[in-house]
């Protein structure tokens, strides 16, 4: 991985914005570390079902009931940035 | 110019008629104020889980079994990744790989059938309004749980699209899934639509069209669509696969994206949900509220009862009329009249009682002696309709409600001729005036008849019966 | 007070009313204020004294959390600038616990950023240092807690164990770290890093006190949907071994090379010692062990980089003034997020991205699987397996900073556990010639807790290194 075209690709999926040099420095290191994980590449696993999950119970429901939740004025008053009950973000470009 | 044939499939997203949001308990109450209806779990706090609805599920298999899916017994939701402010975790739990439904098919109103692909669970984003220079988030709608059902590319044309979104909307809203109200975004639509030259059998290149707002904005963004197309084509232009937003006001579309913006979703399975495993039981009780799809409905109720196409639209619409409709048919067999009643005096009086028909408490059995005696002449439109109103809420015997209110219509030629002989006899200026041509006359006697009979005259013999009277007098 | 004592004996003072909650709450509040000025334990402690209404066997003892789990009212930051302002709105499942049982919240404790790294020293407000050598790290990413619970700072604490997060600190720190079986106890209210992997357990300095906290902690929420309906048994009544038939199996992979000299031969003591208290011993082997990092950290990963998705800039937190939403997210997250942080979301983002997601993310949870297989097959004839906590002792602060890669290797021997989902115990055994703790590690079958607490109190019961106190300025 880890060329500079790939870091950039992965950078703008996790909208985190980086430098030349992080792109540089953050390339090297991944490449390291995938070098380390290819090495399940070398691992047999023809018919093995992949593990989505531990799931000790199945069918975990929750009853469809409304209820007021007690939050709802502490959840506007964390926004960084708020107007008349709403949050309030920048320009969608 | 050549002839091109149109390929569509649609992508429908429908709101599930449930009282609390799919991952958390917050209501799906419309129009509240923004973000009232939010909690911790649907705005994406940190360390909060989803839990899910089980009536979600529930709702979710009886739309697969009403469009004959194949439904999968073990499922299990995704993640899908993207970064945007109505959606507070930037993922939306959806289903990918593992859908409920695959597989089904909804029929046509003239017998075309279009295949469904699949019928998906997945939460709702919520409500951006773009302002000069800045956006607003609602998350009230976040979490609402949504239906997504995907048909293959089978429609043929803007029409035929039109009539999908109908018979869909019908079918949700008859099986209580979904009250299909676009107006309140609980039910919407994109379209992918690509041309061919007749007779090929590769597709076309496909556009996406989104932001419709009503069934017929959908026919109409499909033309218009038809018409880019065709034009560009007959050009000898190459169509782009691009996503393009409706304008209603201009009727028109314009580039929204094109594929080369296309999104990497990163979908993978959701840890923080377990598997749901849906058993014989579940869908034996879904099958219960499905029953009879309305097109088969429409088809029993044209060759089996006869009934006009405006009787049959109403039916349609009210499953539980229209299973009353048949209990009465059971007891007196004179489909015609038995509509007439049912969607006549029957609904005109539980309206008048600002009632809804859930309330009503004649049986099946007492109404159809209304219909049925009236029919036979026993009891006119009057004393029948009078009968019908006491015994609506009560459920009272008709047989009983004619003896205590003496309803019984007066149908002896005797009795009613000395009725007819008094009518004249006192009206001397309404006979003059009928042996003058004046038609309205005969209306007024025949008034007196009634009225002296207190309204259980049988009209056809009175009337008869009065024509003779006044004809042997004639001066 | 005494610091030498364990946290239910603090707990019976106060019972039998030798000591009162309050002298007990300002014995440990004068102490950690004097000791943490240089050991950086704690993100923030309470200063005020408020008694909870509540009974349980430890009530009215206070309690340290992890800045990664909820404590309504109170900032919850996860060790990272992207949250160094969040309030959090609710109490977590643990939490409610609690204070139902009427502990008291001492305080919330340092980390490594998101719980991702094995030293704390990935932490914005800077490393907590070991406090046997201050110039070492305390492990991570529970090292506030661990070093906080070893200088005795606090009774007990809360930590949580993705890959090793709860045991690693304590075996550096010298102290009892337990992560219960995946589904034992509710993460609600956990800051997600790996949400499958992700468990919350107790910090103690001996297994009598980490049965009490799990007699709290554990049980089944509705809230958290992988959260299991088993019944919880009174895990105090597990604390001897007396009348039991245990066989220990040791994993020959996990005796390599690589591994320290001295902790071998300490291990090779706890060995003989419950060789000598009639516990047989077994050789098995773990063959796909190997492996355990590499698919560890591809689905720690994955999911972390889209667990912290949600950290944007629209609903708290940081937010970094910009000019469009692109430039929100991108400036927000990146002025938000330290390096390894991020070099996390990019391994996770690039795992699940298109063309890569079968290669890697699939291949590791097929890996998971057999690497789960390995150890159902083993306890088929062993009831819990013995290994070493970590390779090495607690190496110095800033030693593995530059190599990721290494530091991530130093969690090869607690890995395998949280992809298993089963329970593990980490019991200090000994000490290096500098002084450093040593410690082993005994793995359970899934929701047999019980048996560690048995195999941990025969240990506890014939040796006194838990007893030890690092001797502080």
């Amino acid at each position: 991985m880890a060329d500079t075209k790939n870091v950039e690709y992965v950078a703008r999926l996790a909208k985190i914005e980086i430098t030349d040099d992080e792109k540089e420095s953050l390339g090297g290191q991944l490449t390291k570390i995938i070098k380390y994980i290819d090495k399940l590449k070398t691992l047999n696993t023809d018919g093995i079902e992949p593990m989505r999950g531990l799931h000790p119970e199945t069918n975990a429901f929750r009853e469809d009931k409304a209820i007021l939740s007690s939050c709802r004025k502490a959840i506007i008053e964390n926004s960084p940035s708020s107007q008349d009950g709403y949050f309030k973000v920048p320009n969608i470009i | 110019m050549n002839d091109f044939e149109t390929i569509i499939g649609l992508e429908v997203h429908a709101q599930l008629s449930t009282e609390s949001k799919i991952f958390c308990s917050c209501s799906t109450e419309f129009n509240s104020p923004p973000n009232t209806n939010i909690c911790p779990v649907c705005c994406g706090y940190p360390g909060v889980l989803p839990v899910f609805n089980q009536k979600v599920l529930e709702l979710a298999v009886r739309v697969s079994i009403a469009l004959g899916c194949r439904i999968n017994r073990t499922i299990y939701f995704e993640r899908k990744n993207y970064f945007y402010p109505d959606l507070p975790k930037n993922y939306q739990i959806s289903q990918y790989k593992m859908p409920l439904g695959q597989g089904g098919h909804l029929a046509l109103p003239e017998g075309r059938e279009i295949r469904i692909n699949r019928v998906h669970m997945e939460e709702d984003a919520g409500k951006l309004i773009h302002k000069e220079g800045y956006s607003l988030v609602d998350f009230n709608r976040t979490g609402m749980p949504l239906l997504e059902i995907v048909s293959e590319p089978d429609i043929k044309s803007p029409q035929e699209a039109f009539e999908y979104l109908n018979q869909l909307k019908l079918i949700l809203k008859y099986i209580g899934a979904s009250d299909c109200d676009m107006e309140k975004g609980s039910l919407r639509c994109d379209a992918n639509i690509s041309l061919r030259p007749a007779g090929q059998t590769e597709f076309g290149t496909k556009v996406e069209l989104k932001n419709m707002n009503t069934f017929r904005g959908v026919r109409a963004a499909l033309e218009y669509e038809v018409k880019r197309q065709t034009a560009a084509l007959n050009r000898g232009e190459a169509i782009i696969q691009e996503t393009r937003l409706w304008d209603s006001q201009k009727m028109a579309s314009a580039i929204m994206r094109t594929k080369e913006e296309a999104h990497d979703y990163r979908y993978f399975p959701e840890p923080d949900l377990v598997d749901f495993f849906i058993s014989d039981e579940c869908i034996d009780k879904e099958k219960s509220f499905v029953g009879e799809m309305p097109l088969e409905k429409q088809k029993r109720f044209r060759s089996d009862y006869g009934l006009t196409e405006k009787d049959i639209d109403v039916y349609l619409l009210n499953p539980r009329l229209a299973l009353f409709f048949e209990e009465v048919v059971r007891y007196y067999s004179n489909p015609r009249e038995v509509s007439n009643w049912v969607l006549g005096p029957l609904l005109e009086q539980v309206n008048a009682l600002k009632s809804n028909f859930e309330t009503v408490k004649i049986s099946a059995a007492n109404f159809s002696k209304v219909v049925k005696y009236f029919h036979e002449g026993k009891l006119n439109n009057l004393t029948a309709k009078k009968a019908l109103a006491l015994s609506i809420e009560t459920n009272e015997d008709i047989d009983e409600i004619i003896l205590s209110q003496n309803l019984a219509q007066v149908s002896s030629q005797e009795e009613l001729a000395v009725f007819v002989k008094e009518s004249i006899e006192q009206n001397p200026k309404a006979v003059t005036e009928y042996y003058q041509g004046k038609k309205e006359s005969l209306q007024f006697l025949m008034g007196q008849v009634m009225k002296k009979t207190r309204g259980k005259a049988n009209p056809k013999i009175a009337k008869e019966l009065l024509e003779e009277v006044l004809k042997n007098n004639r001066p | 007070m005494n610091i030498d004592k364990e946290a239910r004996q603090i707990a019976e003072n106060i019972y039998s009313k030798k000591t009162s909650k309050e002298e007990v709450f300002r014995f440990f509040h004068s102490r950690a204020k004097k000791v943490d000025s240089y050991l950086k334990s704690f993100v923030e402690m309470y200063d005020n004294f408020t008694p909870v209404n509540g009974d349980s066997s430890l009530g009215g003892l206070p309690i340290a959390i992890k800045d990664n789990i909820c404590i309504e009212g109170k900032r919850i930051t996860c060790a990272s600038k992207i949250l160094s302002t969040h309030v959090s709105a609710y109490d977590s499942e643990v939490v409610r616990r609690l204070k139902k049982a009427g502990l008291i919240i001492f305080g919330t404790t340092n980390m490594d950023e998101f719980a991702f790294g094995s030293s704390t020293e990935n932490s914005c407000y800077g490393p907590t240092r070991n406090p046997w050598d201050t110039s070492r790290v305390a492990g991570g990413s529970s090292g506030g807690s661990a070093a906080a619970v070893a200088a005795r700072l606090v009774p007990f604490a809360l930590g949580s164990d993705t890959g090793g997060s709860i045991r690693q600190p304590c075996a550096f720190c010298g102290v009892v770290g337990f992560k219960p079986t995946y589904g034992r106890v509710s993460r609600y209210g956990l800051v997600a890093f790996g949400s499958s992997l992700d468990q919350i357990g107790p910090i103690t300095t001996s297994i009598a006190d980490s049965a009490h906290l799990l007699n709290i902690i554990c049980g089944f929420d509705r809230r958290d949907s992988t959260s299991v309906k088993k019944d919880v048994p009174d895990f105090t009544k597990s604390l001897s071994s007396e009348g039991k038939k245990f066989t220990i199996g040791i994993p020959q992979e996990y005796f390599g090379a690589g591994l320290n000299e001295e902790i071998r031969a300490a291990i090779e003591k706890v060995i003989s010692l419950y060789k000598k208290n009639n516990i047989k011993i077994a050789e098995v082997s773990l063959p796909h062990t190997e492996y355990a990092v590499a698919a560890y950290y591809i689905i720690a990963s994955s999911e972390a980089s889209s667990n912290l998705q949600r950290f944007d800039g629209i609903k708290y937190g940081l937010r970094e003034p910009s000019r469009n939403l692109e430039e929100l997210y991108c400036r927000t997250r990146k002025i938000g997020f330290g390096d390894e942080v991020k070099r996390r979301i990019f391994l996770g983002t690039y795992s699940l991205s298109s063309g890569y997601y079968e290669a890697y993310y699939i291949k590791a949870l097929k890996a998971r699987r057999l690497i789960r297989n390995d150890f159902n097959e083993v306890f088929k004839s062993v009831d819990a397996i013995l290994t070493p906590t970590t390779p090495t002792p607690a190496f110095k602060i800033g030693e593995k900073k530059d190599d990721p890669l290494s530091m991530y290797l130093s969690d090869i021997y607690t890995i395998s556990v949280n992809l298993a989902g089963i329970p593990a115990v980490s019991l200090p055994c000994g000490f290096t010639k500098s002084n450093l703790p040593i410690s082993f590690q005994l793995i359970g079958k899934e929701f047999d807790e019980e048996t560690l607490l048995s195999l941990g109190s025969t240990y506890q019961s014939c040796t006194d290194f838990h007893k030890k106190v690092p001797p502080l300025r």
